[in-house]
Order: C-alpha cells, then structure tokens, then sequence
C-alpha cells in the first residue's frame, strides 16, 4: 500500500509524497454536526485502513479549533481527533506503528507541516502525542 | 436558583442517579429525556423518551420545556453507549452509531436549546476518562473527545450568560462497568490509587455542583473524576 497525504481543499503543501503511512489534515470550517460527522467518519475509514496495514498515520489540525475559538464543530473536529490518536496510539504499540496529533498555529507554512508529520511517521518512537507548532498554546488550557 | 434542567439518558446508571440528585436538591424541576420506556418510572421527573439521534428529537425536548413555563437553567448531556472493538477490527456501523448517540445527539441538543438559557444557565457533558485514550475504544474516546472541544466552543460562544463544563468520569459502577469481564475490572480497580470504582453518586455529585452557583467562575473545565486513575 502507498501512504497518503489527504489535505484540505485549497492547500497546497508541496511535492511531497509517502510511501506508507497516512497524513490526515483536517478540513476547516466545519459548521454544523453533519460537516463534523463527515471528518471524523473519512479519518476513521482513512485510519482504519493504515492500522490493518501496520502503518503510522498523524492527523493535523489548528491549534485555534482545539482550544474551542473556531466554534464548536471545528472543535468537535479536532479534540476528537486528538482523542481517537491516542487510542490508537496504544492500540498500535504492539505492532510498532504510531498515531499522533500535529495543532499549528496560523501562518505555519503547509510544507513545514508535512515535513514535521512525515518526521513523527518515520521516527517511530513517539506515539499518543500531541506536537505544537507555532506558540499560540502557551498559557492555555489543554489535556 | 430556580427553574428547569435536562437531563439525558436519563432512564438508567448514572443518567438517573444525576436526575434524582437534581430533583432532590432543591427547587429545579428535572425534564429526563431517554430513548428508553423505562423512564416514565422515575418519580417527579417529566419523561421525554425520544431518540435523540433524530431530526424532530431536539425540538421535542425543547417543547417540553417550554411546556413546564419555567425558566431553563441547566442541560445534562449525559447519554451515551459503547461499541467496542480495535480500530483495525471496528464495524462503520458501531462507529457510527457511538458517534451519532454520544456526540451528535449532545451537539444537537445543545444548539437547540441553548437560546433558550439565560444568565446562570450552566451546560455540563459527560465526556469520559477515555478521552485520554482507552484501549478498544477509538469510537468512543473520539466522542468523549468531540465532547470536550465541544465543552471548550461553547464555553467561549456562550459566555457570560451560559457557563459549560465537563466531567470525566472514570471507571463507575454502572450496568456499562459491570458488562466488562471480572478479571479485567479487577485490573482496571487496581490501577485506581482510591482502589475502587466510584459510585454514580459521585458523578452526580460533581454535576450538581458544575449546575449550581458555587462554581459560578468556572466554564470550560474538564473535571476528571476518576480516583486518580491518570495518575498511574
């Protein structure tokens, strides 16, 4: 199986590509439950696939949805993201593969992000966590 | 504080001890909602069975508390269930029926009636300790999750007027922690520094106090009640 890197409409993160192994970047601007319903089903149908195949996957999502400033189906979007990884993340630990959570700031240029999320599916030793890039977590509330 | 509060799932477990404790308390009249029958048996609660999941299940709700001419001060989230499996082996429809009841059903809820609270309306979910992450439970802990983000929206949406909270509760003595194998839970106890499962008392507990004017300077709190359970 070749990897993926699903992203949402309208971004673009450079040529890169995966051999295995999933990058699930949420889309923004859920509004209503059927919106968040709709994400949270393609990544559990995405994830599912990449667990029967052994592979990692990262789920990306904005550190603002996660802390509840998008509205709350943006936020149903991301924190249950965070929090299917990191079920998974121990569900995976037996077979080696990892799960993990990438919340950005905005302005974070795509292709870094894709660089920091193919590093977590290489790396192999961190799993269950949540990575920040940019500062806006800081002094927040957040578990 | 007076007024009306709704209560959902409420016909069994924790959803009725919350009810009881509630209606026991003081002057707020209790709107139990469950898709259950068994809720019109619980005394001086107004029984709504519905199901939630569904399009005219909110409005229905809604309707039943205007019927009562009181004012709405507090809504419970509290219905759930569990269809567990790993994430490799777990069906489209157990995923989609845990999502749907545990996070849909509180989103839509919510939304319809939230116009209606005013100042020192108080909003609790009852999310889980498995947002953390629990084994077998990638559907589940994904909507106790979609619970907590949901707590943190309209924490923020709704200020000042309306506070919003969650509990997560950790292993409790519910007909859901007694289905789990004897050996299993004895694992699981043991892990607990309080060395035993809480009771749906404690929970409702917690509730009432997330409700009532004592926490009038908390708002999208995630109180974890769990014995210490995250700590070993």
């Amino acid at each position: 199986m070749s990897g993926e890197i699903r992203l949402p409409e309208g971004i673009e993160a450079g040529d890169q590509s995966l051999e295995q192994g999933l990058i699930f970047w949420a889309k923004p601007g859920a509004e209503t439950w059927d919106d968040a319903r709709n994400e949270l089903t393609d990544a559990f149908e995405r994830s599912r696939e990449c667990a029967r195949n052994d592979d990692s996957f990262v789920y990306i999502v904005a550190n603002d949805a996660l802390l509840g400033r998008r509205g709350p189906a943006d936020a149903i979007v991301a924190a249950g993201l965070l929090s299917a990884a990191r079920t998974a993340a121990i569900e995976g630990l037996k077979k080696g593969w990892t799960a993990n959570v990438i919340a950005f700031d905005d302005g974070t240029e795509p292709a870094a992000m894709i660089e920091r999320a193919i590093a977590l599916l290489d790396d192999g030793l961190v799993t269950g966590e949540l990575v920040h890039l940019g500062s806006g977590h800081i002094g927040k509330a957040l578990a | 504080m007076n007024g009306v509060v709704v209560v959902t799932g409420a016909a069994r477990g924790i959803g009725r001890v919350i009810a009881e404790t509630i209606r026991g308390s003081g002057p707020l009249s209790v709107v139990g909602v469950d898709v259950s029958p068994e809720l019109a048996h619980s005394d001086g609660i107004v029984p709504v069975q519905v199901d939630l999941t569904f399009g005219e299940g909110p409005s229905m709700v809604k309707e039943a508390v205007e019927q009562t001419g009181l004012p709405l001060v507090g809504l419970v989230n509290n219905a759930g269930i569990t269809r567990d499996a790993r994430l490799i082996n777990m069906a489209d429809a157990d995923f989609a029926s845990v999502i749907e009841v545990n996070l849909g059903a509180a989103f839509r809820l919510s939304t319809t009636l939230s116009p209606l609270m005013g100042p020192g309306g108080a909003i609790v979910n009852i999310a889980s300790r498995a947002y953390l992450g629990n084994f077998g439970q990638y559907n589940y802990s994904m909507s106790k999750g979609g619970l907590v983000g949901m707590t943190r929206a309209l924490a923020i949406d709704l200020a000042p007027d309306v506070r919003v909270n969650a509990i997560a509760p950790g292993l409790i003595a519910s007909e859901m922690s007694l289905a789990i194998p004897d050996d299993i839970r004895e694992k699981m106890i043991a892990a607990i520094p309080l060395g035993r499962m809480g009771e749906p008392e404690e929970i409702a507990g917690a509730v009432w106090y997330l409700l009532s004017p004592q926490s009038s300077y908390i708002t999208g709190h995630v109180l974890v009640v769990g014995g210490g359970r995250s700590l070993t």
